[in-house]
């Protein structure tokens, strides 16, 4: 059975992202995803927030990355968050948001071996092992936690190319696929299981989530108008190739990009087309969001997180995600 | 301000409407700094708890929506037929 999760930007404050996380818990969500930029409040102080809040909810970073935390300090944030939820931690890893390293001046070294690298040592170091690891991006000399942690945690990659991809399956416990379309989906779970088989897994030992900017509202004019703002960026973000494959004009996309950089926010978002909606977002009334997940299972998926933004209102997209598009993948 | 003395003035049927308009408006607010941390504690341990429509959990969420959203808040006790609780609370602020 597909599970539902649920994806928080600490922009809000705690109390508002914590009302959400206790009305997704109780309406059937078994996934809370809080983003890490530095920009925003701290991810740990709001994940321990939602370790106080929630009862049965599996929480975590969606997603950190090695650059701006050492992964030491990740291993001990989230051993001490096991500590006050047994059982109720994950970690989402990925190799972070260039534009927001490129902010702070950290340079974004060999992704790859960075996000394997950390992983390593944090699974190693939540193990209670003394860690030496001499790795190219990484290295500590017998890094050791003075308090004995409580065992492991599942640890999802973050990813979005093909290489990060099959990483992903070869180490992951779960990837966080950064994609909505069934297309790009389906393109990324048959480079997931490239990795899988790599590692000599079985595809079902790991859980694979599409990690989706959504937007439902029984009236899809609003539902559009709130996805429009983050659709934009993603378009703004995104590479020639994926925008030609969903044929959207690259031009019109370069038009958005230059209209956000000069903070012309109106220019950017009339330039958003139903098509960039479509291929970037999940959007729509509650029957046509269903669809659209029914069509993303088919590849393999096994979670589906709803990420900013939710819906025009989030409280009540909350509600019809609980009432109505739940209820139709548990039966 | 005794939040407490005028949730007690308010007809028990009508808890349940106010409590959910009062926690749209403390949500949809762009007033967040105005939320004061012990009670936004307090709401959230009310909503973990189930207890928002009880006469605790309305007093707080009666006090955080007039921190946030003072016309909002007066205005649905108008809606909602108790112009009077809405006078009282009115003087109540201006003194």
């Amino acid at each position: 059975m597909v599970k539902f999760g649920i994806e928080f930007v600490p922009r809000e404050p705690y109390w508002r992202i914590m009302y959400y996380a206790i009305q997704a818990e109780k309406g059937g969500f078994s996934n809370l995803w809080i983003t890490d930029h530095f920009n925003n409040r701290n991810v740990y102080v709001t994940l321990t927030t939602a370790a106080i809040y929630t009862n049965k909810i599996t929480f975590g970073p969606g997603v950190t990355n090695p650059y701006m935390v050492n992964p030491v300090f990740t291993a001990q944030a989230i051993a001490t968050l096991n500590e006050l939820a047994p059982g109720r931690v994950a970690l989402g890893m990925g190799a972070g948001d260039k534009t927001t390293l490129d902010t702070v001046g950290v340079e974004m070294d060999k992704p790859l071996l960075a996000v394997q690298e950390s992983i390593d040592i944090i699974r190693k170091i939540v193990s209670g092992e003394t860690v030496a690891y001499q790795g190219e991006v990484f290295k500590t000399a017998g890094a050791k936690f003075l308090f004995k942690p409580r065992g492991q945690i599942p640890v999802y990659v973050g990813a979005q190319g093909p290489k990060m991809l099959a990483l992903a399956g070869k180490i992951g416990d779960g990837v966080l696929i950064n994609a909505c379309h069934p297309k790009d989906v389906e393109y990324a779970v048959s480079c997931v299981k490239e990795g899988v088989n790599a590692a000599g897994k079985k595809f079902s030992e790991i859980d694979v989530a599409a990690y989706t900017s959504f937007s439902v509202h029984e009236d899809i004019k609003k539902a559009n108008k709130a996805a429009v703002p983050v659709v934009s960026f993603i378009v703004a973000g995104s590479p020639p190739q994926l925008l030609e494959r969903h044929g959207i004009d690259v031009k019109k996309a370069e038009e958005i990009k230059e209209a956000l950089k000069a903070n012309d926010w109106g220019r950017a978002f009339n330039g958003v087309t139903p098509e960039m909606i479509a291929a970037f977002s999940v959007c729509g009334t509650p029957e046509m969001c269903i669809e659209r997940i029914a069509q993303l299972l088919k590849s393999g998926i096994s979670q589906f997180v709803v990420g900013s933004p939710i819906g025009a209102n989030v409280r009540e997209a909350i509600n019809l995600i609980s009432q109505k598009i739940i209820p139709t993948f548990q039966t | 301000m005794d939040y407490r003395k005028f949730v007690d003035l308010i007809p028990v049927p009508k808890w349940e409407t106010l409590s959910d308009k009062f926690i749209d408006f403390i949500l949809t607010s762009k007033n967040d700094e105005k939320m004061p941390s012990q009670l936004a504690n307090a709401i959230l341990y009310c909503w973990q708890q189930d207890t928002l429509k009880s006469e605790y959990g309305l007093t707080a969420l009666l006090e955080g929506a007039l921190l946030l959203e003072p016309e909002k808040t007066l205005n649905a006790f108008q809606e909602l037929q108790m112009a009077n609780i809405a006078e009282q609370i009115k003087e109540s602020m201006q003194s």
